[in-house]
């Protein structure tokens, strides 16, 4: 037997480098999981509270916190409140977003809208609502009561208050035109204390401010202006496209200039325009309240051509 | 302890000198490892095993795909997907993804855990055989390649609309069944009936 083994083949022996290497696998786990829950609890942004009156459109775990156009929150649960008069959004913040976190911070919910005139949140008819937020920088808190409306940005200018008999088709964001260009729109209308006339409240841009002084013709420029004459025939006019269907006002300045208007002037809306008023052409400085045209810097390197003889 | 030992790449008959601690034994015809038992074969099944343990929570508690479509954000697990397979009524579909994405992974590292910590005692002798031999059945039933496919396919045919992402849980499921592979590769069975004496020479 032992002639037999001497005969063999003899095996090579060698160092083994290997033997501590598989015991780094369960650390190199547990280090991933680690990281995992590193992220979900450690670097994940705050979890807010947003009540709604009406949470249309929104869907669990489906439905987004955006600013911006970039998602920065999902939103993790949708109950009722305590009271059943709101509803509870709960709505974890992404870690670089957690700023958004403060008092006076506002939270809306985008729908679709169709107004005369205007057309917005339509991509979410397909990506379903979402809710958007208007930062603020008060201090930190977690819970917040969502607005209905988007907030508006008012625009500086000058507030006038305009009266006419009868609304007609003005309302809310109708245009204030000056020679056809739009220099304000309708804040607002409500009947007056004693329901004698219809209160149009209005915003004219600072720019266009000028414009409006204390001897200046409002009419209303809505709908279509028909007028069939023997020698002119049948003539139609509309103040623009935009008028004929959300109703506006017009407004012509005569060439003595007066006083310009302040905040809380009062103007007549008539029912027609006089001919005499659009042939008015004061001239009116319009000062430096007229914004600047942005300057646009190019780097453009100067070439000059070099003509060879 | 036998100085004669088989090459089990290639054959070759051939004698053992002692070897020292930290060594290996290289075969002198085609150079591939040579062992009385599988080299350092309980720890390392253990080192794997308990790799695979810990990734087999993340691997079933985060999501396996997440697809955005137009702003529209879905995240599904595998016990989801199963959930959903049951919910349209595909039944035998589920049972086989429940099994091979679930069940067995977790059959398995159970298993593999058991055997290796338990291999010095004299009870469960028996019980540890029965083990080795079911591992080594539904071994082939560890499908990867069914949930790949299905990530696959989704993002070819939704690539053009919405966006598919592999999740977190589909690496982590990748590692396990990777991880459980290694793990009954690298068990010697012979270990199963060795006496602790034994395996303390073979070490």
């Amino acid at each position: 037997m032992s002639e037999a083994i001497h005969h063999m083949p003899k095996a090579k022996i060698q160092k083994d480098a290997l033997s501590w290497f598989f015991w780094t696998l369960p650390v190199a786990a547990a280090g991933l999981c680690a990281w995992f829950i590193l992220q979900d609890f450690v670097f994940a942004g705050p979890t807010i509270t947003i009540y709604f009156q009406d949470a249309q459109g929104l869907q669990e775990q489906n439905s987004m916190l955006r600013y911006r156009g970039i998602k920065i929150g999902d939103i993790e649960s949708l109950k009722l409140a305590g009271d059943k008069k709101m509803v509870e959004a709960k709505v974890k913040l992404s870690h670089s977003a957690a700023d958004v976190a403060r008092q006076g911070s506002l939270f809306w919910i985008v729908r679709p809208q169709l107004r005369l005139g205007q057309v917005s949140g339509l991509q979410t008819i397909v990506s379903g609502s979402y809710i958007a937020v208007q930062p603020a920088s008060g201090a930190r808190t977690n819970s917040f009561v969502g607005v209905a409306e988007p907030p508006v940005v008012v625009p500086p200018g000058i507030e006038i208050t305009l009266l006419a008999n009868n609304l007609d088709s003005l309302e809310t964001q109708s245009g204030i035109f000056y020679r056809g260009v739009k220099v304000g729109e309708v804040t607002g209308v409500r009947l007056d204390q004693n329901a004698r006339f219809v209160v149009v409240d209005a915003l004219i841009q600072q720019a266009y401010a000028p414009l409006v002084r204390s001897d200046s013709q409002f009419w209303n420029a809505g709908g279509i202006n028909a007028h069939l004459g023997l020698f002119t025939g049948l003539q139609i006019s509309a103040e623009s496209a935009a008028t004929l269907v959300s109703g506006g006002i017009s407004f012509a300045t005569p060439e003595k200039l007066g006083p310009a208007a302040t905040n809380g002037s009062i103007f007549f809306i008539n029912e027609k325009a006089d001919p005499k008023w659009q042939s008015w052409g004061p001239l009116i400085p319009m000062g430096q309240t007229m914004p600047d045209a942005p300057k646009i810097k190019t780097s453009m390197p100067k070439i000059s051509p070099q003509i060879t003889e | 302890m036998d100085k004669v030992v088989a090459c089990q790449t290639c054959g070759l008959v051939q004698e053992v000198d002692h070897v020292p601690k930290g060594a290996v034994v290289k075969c002198s015809r085609c150079n591939f490892q040579i062992f009385h038992r599988r080299v350092g074969s309980r720890t390392r099944t253990m080192a794997f095993t308990v790799a695979a343990g810990i990734l087999y929570f993340p691997s079933n508690l985060y999501p396996i795909v997440t697809a955005e479509y137009q702003g529209q954000f879905t995240q599904t697990t595998i016990f989801q997907g199963i959930r959903a397979l049951w919910g349209h009524g595909q039944y035998f579909i589920c049972s086989l993804v429940f099994c091979t994405s679930m069940l067995t992974p977790a059959m398995k590292i159970l298993g593999l855990f058991f055997i290796t910590l338990t291999l010095d005692w004299k009870r469960f002798q028996k019980t540890r055989a029965w083990i080795y031999k079911m591992i080594r059945i539904v071994d082939p039933w560890n499908m990867l390649e069914v949930f790949l496919l299905a990530i696959c396919v989704s993002m070819v045919e939704m690539g053009e609309v919405a966006t598919v992402n592999p999740g977190r849980g589909v690496f982590s499921f990748a590692a396990v069944v990777v991880l459980t592979l290694f793990a009954t590769f690298t068990f010697d069975p012979r270990l199963l009936w060795d006496t602790p004496a034994e395996r303390k020479v073979y070490e």
